[in-house]
């Protein structure tokens, strides 16, 4: 038997109630996957493993904006939300280090647009 | 804290941005406020031509042509105080407006609470409150139309299915998307499949369908991947099979491959694809709506409709209407793509102008060349001139220039791209495409493409110029489907707005944007020549020999005029002619 109406909007409440303040969205369709958004989305989790993060990091579709593929969305508390393109796995590095460790935002891959 | 983004240049001005950027760290610092404020370089604030840029974090103010006097100033008032300095703000407007792509890069597609948390699912909940015959009141309101590439209001298909007695019905998805260029469909498929599915389910209910295919191509395997576990979840969650939320709606959803043909994009083709039989189309009608798959009743809609039907159902056809034009309501997903600076995907509402999609959301042109025209609707459409730019975009607006709306293809041409090359690149696809069942465009299609090589190669008389106009109209008007009806629209438009072009290739034997490899030679200038030997390290041929002291010279009889000598010379010692 399904769901109910009901029970669908339960979902949603659920959901949203459950939505963590800092969190980060790598591009992973095939324009993103194909920029190297696997080995960024990879690098990345490393990370938050080691630094022993409260960090949610998700596979997302694509934004639009392809030419800057691979791109990286970073919402931490303490600093603005931003995206990073054209990230490689220095990059991805430097976001962990600065971004979120730090709250300063990387020097030269901001796309705001 | 405040954060001060500067934008990166290339080009002059990238000394002057280093300049400005120290001098407003230092000043920070003399101020004592560097732990106040950081100052970022970054890569785009998607505002150009307007000198060193800057955005203030997290008021969101821009400020353009900045020099470093404005500097004390912007400290003073914006970083300490958060006012806005007028004299050198600028209003930008977001000129996109996201509805197919409302959730694509933000939610994980591969989460159905993800897709439910932004009010997924509630399009179908709505519907099946409201009861078929209102929702197609519904989608009337809204005015939504195919955005397959015809444009048929998509109420006005479903009621048609809905209209026929049968004890089966079927809808289909069409995820085929062969134009070159275009992945819109893709992206969708990939970022939002509930969306999709969800589309398919109130179309399902509206016309009394209760099987619903994807047809996707096999090209496609993350798309697939990402439907089939969109498919599988909502099963599980009993979003999909029997009694929908509590009703007595019983649907089911599968997937079939197709195999990368364009022609199995058009509806007949596409059933017979699904029947297992051939991708070959025929005549119609009947049409699908009445004799469909296995010669049922069968709706097929394209996958931005369908995303866009989840959000209708979910907002209100009312509300959805009130977007867009009279004739064309909504947005549409464009894969803007060519020389453009931004190439990707944009969501416009329709109406916006061609300028405003290319300068102030693309970023204008490359390398800032001269642009020369925009291609919509794929090899289905046409060229569009620069001087017509400040259309609308609208269906009808754009069949009038000779073009069409499409499926979303959008490339932008700058003064290098050849109008003669293009169309003998679009055609050049539909013969390849072409399933050879009817011979308008079977024939008629090769004997076009013969006549644009032959022009291209220097060989073409007047006589072609007439031959190619008469052979696309025959065409137009005695293909058996939309691919040989529409493949010689490149041409056309190509002929009514750059006749001038073909002339010189016929007349004078001359390309006039260098691309026609047989109407251009490349030779060296030995004056100008520095020895450097770029040119023949990049030859691929091995035309270009020589040395430091003797200089270097290009063997007319090996060069092929691929031009890659005449880009990468430093000292434009390479002559074109
Ligand atoms: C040669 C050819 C190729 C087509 N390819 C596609 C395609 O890839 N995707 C698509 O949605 N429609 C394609 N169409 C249009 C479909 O036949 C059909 O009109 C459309 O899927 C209907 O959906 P809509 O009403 O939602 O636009 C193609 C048509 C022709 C003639």
């Amino acid at each position: 038997m399904g769901m109910t109406k009901d029970q669908l909007l339960a979902i949603k409440d659920e959901t949203l109630k459950k939505q963590p303040a800092s969190w980060i969205r790598v591009g992973y369709s095939t324009c993103g996957v194909a920029a190297g958004a696997k080995e960024v989305y990879e690098v990345l989790c490393e990370e938050i493993k080691a630094r022993n993060l409260t960090l949610e990091i998700k596979k997302c579709g694509c934004v639009g904006l392809c030419s800057a593929e691979p791109l990286v969305e970073v919402n931490v508390e303490g600093a603005p939300r931003v995206f990073y393109g054209k990230v490689n796995k220095e990059i991805a590095h430097k976001i962990m280090d600065e971004h979120v460790s730090q709250k300063k935002l990387v020097d030269g891959h901001i796309y705001d647009i | 804290m405040k954060r001060i983004l500067i934008q990166d240049t290339n080009g002059e001005l990238k000394k002057v941005l280093r300049e400005f950027s120290v001098s407003f760290k230092s000043q920070l610092q003399d101020r004592g406020l560097s732990g106040q404020a950081q100052v970022v370089v970054v890569s785009d604030i998607g505002v150009y031509n307007k000198g060193i840029v800057a955005k203030i974090l997290p008021e969101g103010f821009i400020y353009i042509n900045l020099d470093n006097a404005h500097i004390a100033d912007i400290i003073e008032k914006t970083v300490l105080k958060g006012e806005k300095i007028d004299a050198i703000a600028l209003d930008k407007k977001n000129k996109q407006l996201r509805i197919v792509l409302r959730n694509c890069g933000i939610i994980d597609p591969e989460s159905i609470e993800d897709y439910i948390a932004v009010n997924g699912y509630q399009g179908i909940a709505r519907a099946l409150e409201l009861g078929p015959e209102k929702v197609i009141e519904d989608m009337k309101k809204s005015g939504l139309r195919g955005r397959g590439g015809a444009g048929f209001p998509t109420w006005l298909k479903w009621n048609l299915a809905r209209n026929v007695k049968a004890d089966e019905k079927f809808i289909i998805c069409n995820g085929d998307e062969g134009d070159p260029g275009a992945y819109m469909d893709r992206s969708v498929l990939e970022g939002d499949p509930h969306s999709v599915i969800e589309g398919l389910m109130i179309g399902g209910l509206a016309t009394g369908a209760t099987r619903g295919f994807f047809y996707i191509r096999a090209e496609y395997p993350l798309a697939i991947q990402r439907i089939q576990k969109a498919i599988d979840v909502a099963y599980s969650k009993g979003l999909l099979g029997k009694n929908i939320l509590g009703s007595n709606f019983n649907f089911d959803v599968e997937i079939r491959l197709g195999a990368g043909a364009f022609v199995c994009g058009e509806e007949t083709a596409l059933i017979a694809s699904i029947e297992g039989l051939r991708g070959y189309p025929r005549p119609r009608p009947p049409f699908p709506t009445t004799k469909g798959l296995w010669g049922k009743p069968t709706v097929i809609n394209n996958v931005e409709t369908l995303a866009n039907v989840s959000y209708v159902l979910f907002k209100g056809g009312e509300e959805f209407g009130k977007i867009g034009t009279e004739g064309s309501k909504g947005t549409k997903v464009f894969a803007l793509t060519g020389k453009v600076r931004n190439s990707g995907l944009v969501e416009v509402p329709m109406g916006i102008s061609l300028r405003e999609i290319v300068f102030d959301i693309g970023g204008g042109v490359l390398d800032n060349r001269k642009i020369k025209a925009i291609q919509t609707g794929g090899p289905s459409g046409g060229v569009i001139p620069e001087h017509f730019f400040d259309t609308p975009v609208e269906y009808e607006t754009l069949q009038k220039l000779g073009s069409i709306m499409g499926s979303g293809g959008m490339i932008v041409m700058d003064e290098n791209d050849c109008m003669v090359d293009i169309s003998k690149f679009y055609l050049g696809f539909c013969v390849d495409e072409s399933c050879g069942k009817c011979a308008p465009c079977r024939i008629g299609g090769m004997e076009m493409l013969l006549l644009l090589k032959k022009i291209a190669q220097g060989k073409g008389v007047a006589e072609d110029l007439t031959k190619l106009s008469e052979i696309a109209e025959a065409m137009q008007k005695a293909s058996l489907c939309g691919l040989g009806q529409t493949a010689p629209n490149p041409v056309i438009s190509t002929l009514k707005y750059f006749m001038d072009e073909y002339k010189a290739h016929v007349f004078d034997k001359k390309c006039p944007s260098a691309k026609c490899a047989s109407l251009v030679t490349y030779s060296i200038n030995k004056e100008e020549c520095t020895g450097c030997g770029m040119c023949s390290r990049v030859c691929p041929v091995i035309a270009i020999t020589g040395s430091r002291q003797d200089k270097y010279a290009i063997d007319k009889v090996k060069c092929i005029s691929c031009g890659q000598c005449f880009e990468v010379c430093k000292f434009k010692s390479v002559v074109r002619q």
